[in-house]
């Protein structure tokens, strides 16, 4: 009980800090991205506007909440440890697995805030255009929602032996574009032998498939259920494992 | 150790029931107009729509560009992008297939626009050939796909100069909503070309209300009037 | 004879540090042995780098001794039960800049389990103790050093522990603030409070503790009361420099 109390005031307190750091200067600039597109897909798409608007709308809200949820996510456990903020906090009672699953928590809700709010302007936009959104839509969000979950678990594990904030987003930012060859790699492993193609079966083991979550680019029959969330908890779980192994021990 | 060991087991047996992915190898990318770095974005960010998208804009402001035949007076070019599907659109446009085929190969789901190259190239470029291996390849990944199925038998009756019967082929495709204006123009022009003129009048009317584009709904205000102007 | 509530007995402690392709090993604390009694003001002097901080991290938990034992109130100090004890300022304490005093406190509050209407009820009354009730509608970020070592020492009481570790809690502040300082930490010691703090400034020492550690190169060389060194020519910095030198 403890735990799970102590987990919800470093997730509350995470997104809080998260949320004041020049936050919705985001959303102004996805918003402003979101018009100036949505003026040039109808001077240059016109027939396909509402299929533009949208993949594009998708691409920006996925890339914005990424980059601000890896950044986010890169200086989190870091940044505590540089200005000794981390000394306030283990000079008290806090199991270290009660306050990783609250930097995790905290940054989950962060990027469920951006999105929800993304997809309201987003939403907003294409109503004004008369546009109705795809049947699939909140599926779609979702899926991204749990993509970024994927990749928050994996970068928080990173930054506890990364040498720096940046190092932490590069290898994050090279694992989630990997995620996206994973079927790309099973068709090269299959077609791969020997001594490589055993290599390559290990390695990709270690790269989650993002792909599962890419609905806005699946076709319409697609959806997202519970294998999705299934794969994404088995990540989250396991990097919050490793985690929890790697910061037990470690000194301030 | 057991958690490891769990972790492994469970993600194992999860990749044994991650369904396969829907789209073709990237091999089926072929370069086109020094793709390859987009084509690499398109991939890891996964993105292939959006950049399909893209393609398929940059494919129809390459259509809507007069060649440049030396000899040829210049004409005054009033739009940036491809108003045919009438008797214009007739051309060269060596990229139009290469630029067809990646768009289908980034997202072979992109119907649209494999419609709306299929038909610009059997009805106004004359290549029906390329129209026919272009659905064909788009069929591999979309072997269920009617629309599909059905351009491809409007281009085999083209071949024999039915109009009448190309018109009635493609008809089922006209109602669609989200069906290509070019096509819809096709169809009422070949509807004309049959004598079938309140056929045509109707494909007419559809434009002129859901198409944004104003060329289509100026032409199809004018056609309007001529057909009124026959049928009193 | 009063109580001890913390005990570090022959502890010592290895920092090893990793460069590229080479490993190094610094001792900050060798064979450190320390008492605390209850109730008194205990100084840690020594220079820069003589492992003040190092005893004081040992304390609360935040590093672990290579060799030797800690309790504090008879607990590892890794214990949740001795970390609700110990109430610990470190040297220039950070805090979120966006936040209000009153946002920062509550989260230290919730962390160190207490309820929300415990911090309610305690938030007003240590604000005004630290001198921070005027200024707790202002930011953080507005704050100047002195209020940031106020509100850090208002974090370190918030929970009502029975040890106060304060690292250094003079540093940087002007010659008012020192005197404001000074005064609360007088007035904590008062309410039954035992303190334990560390500094490099030998004055500040002499005017406030009972009694002073005097380290130099992480070990201790010298324990000296109040009495003795009042009544020693050249008083406390005579003691220290001996001390040091030796």
């Amino acid at each position: 009980m403890k735990y799970l109390y102590t987990a919800r005031s470093v997730a509350a307190e995470t997104f809080r800090e998260s949320v004041k750091n020049r936050f919705f200067t985001v959303f102004a600039v996805f918003a402003a991205c979101a018009i100036y597109a949505s003026l040039l897909a109808g001077v240059m798409a016109i027939e396909e506007e509402a299929r533009v608007l949208s993949d594009l709308g998708f691409g920006l809200m996925e890339l914005m909440t990424l980059a601000y949820a890896l950044f986010h996510a890169a200086m989190a456990i870091p940044r505590e440890m540089e200005t000794k903020a981390i000394y306030l906090v283990f000079s008290r009672p806090v199991s270290r697995p009660a306050y990783m699953l609250g930097k995790a928590a905290g940054l989950y809700l962060l990027g469920a805030f951006m999105l929800a709010v993304m997809a309201a302007i987003h939403l907003s936009l294409l109503s004004l255009r008369g546009f109705p959104p795809c049947a699939a839509y909140f599926n779609i969000v979702a899926c991204i929602w749990l993509k970024i979950v994927i990749i928050i678990s994996l970068a928080l594990f990173i930054s506890l032996f990364s040498t720096s904030p940046v190092s932490t987003m590069v290898i994050s930012a090279v694992i989630w574009t990997l995620g996206h060859f994973t079927p790309e790699a099973r068709f090269l492993i299959e077609k791969a032998g020997g001594f490589s193609g055993a290599l390559l079966k290990g390695a990709a083991w270690m790269i989650p498939d993002l792909q599962l979550y890419n609905l806005r680019d699946a076709p319409l029959s697609a959806s997202g259920g519970w294998f999705q969330v299934f794969y994404a908890a088995l990540w989250a779980l396991a990097a919050y494992g490793a985690s929890v192994l790697l910061f037990r021990k470690k000194e301030f | 150790m057991a958690g490891a060991l769990g972790f492994t087991g469970l993600l194992f047996f999860s990749s044994r029931s991650r369904p396969a992915s829907p789209f073709p190898p990237p091999s089926a990318l072929r370069e086109v107009r020094h793709s390859a770095i987009e084509d690499m974005l398109a991939l890891s960010l996964g993105a292939r729509r959006l950049f399909a998208d893209l393609w398929f804009i940059r494919l129809m402001q390459y259509y809507g560009t007069h060649e440049h035949i030396a000899g040829e007076e210049e004409e005054e070019e009033e739009h940036g992008h491809s108003h045919h599907g009438l008797d214009f659109g007739a051309g060269n446009y060596p990229e139009f297939m290469a630029l067809s085929r990646h768009i289908a190969a980034l997202d072979p789901y992109f119907k649209n626009a494999v419609l709306y190259s299929a038909g610009s190239l059997a009805f106004n470029l004359n290549r029906p050939g390329e129209a026919a291996e272009l659905l064909n390849y788009a069929l591999v990944n979309t072997p269920r796909e009617w629309k599909f199925l059905i351009m491809l038998t409007a281009i085999g009756y083209s071949k024999s100069s039915e109009p009448a019967k190309v018109a009635q082929i493609i008809a089922p495709l006209v109602r669609e909503r989200d069906c290509p204006v070019m096509l819809k123009q096709l169809a009422a022009f070949l509807n004309k070309k049959a004598g079938n003129y309140e056929a045509a009048a109707v494909i007419y009317a559809d434009i002129l209300q859901t198409s944004k584009d104003p060329f289509y709904t100026l032409n199809s205000e004018k056609e309007l009037k001529m057909i009124e102007k026959r049928l009193k | 004879m009063k109580r001890v509530i913390v005990s570090i007995d022959g502890a010592g402690k290895i920092y090893h540090l990793r460069g590229l392709g080479r490993k190094m090993s610094v001792a900050a604390l060798s064979d450190f042995t320390l008492d605390i009694f209850e109730g008194e003001i205990l100084g840690l002097l020594g220079l820069n780098g003589a492992g003040k901080t190092t005893v004081m991290k040992l304390l609360t938990g935040l590093i672990f001794p290579t060799s030797g034992k800690v309790s504090v109130f008879g607990l590892d100090p890794r214990e949740p039960r001795a970390k609700n004890s110990i109430g610990f300022l470190p040297e220039l304490p950070y805090f979120p800049p966006h936040n209000t005093p009153y946002g920062a406190l509550r989260y230290y509050g919730l962390l160190s389990g207490m309820s929300g209407s415990a911090i309610a009820a305690a938030l007003p009354v240590v604000m005004e103790k630290v001198g921070l009730a005027p200024h707790a509608a202002k930011k953080i970020s507005e704050f100047s050093k002195g209020m940031l070592q106020r509100l850090g020492l208002a974090q370190a009481v918030l929970h009502s522990p029975e040890l106060l570790v304060l690292d250094e809690p003079v540093s940087g502040l002007d010659p008012l603030a020192i005197h404001d300082m000074r005064a609360l930490i007088s007035g904590m010691q008062a309410e039954g409070k035992t303190i334990f703090l560390s500094s490099h400034s030998i004055s500040e020492l002499e005017k406030i503790c009972d009694r002073v550690i005097i380290m130099a190169g992480g070990h201790k060389t010298l324990s000296v009361e109040r009495k003795n060194w009042e009544t020693a020519p050249g008083a406390l910095e005579s003691l220290f420099v001996e001390a040091v030198r030796r």
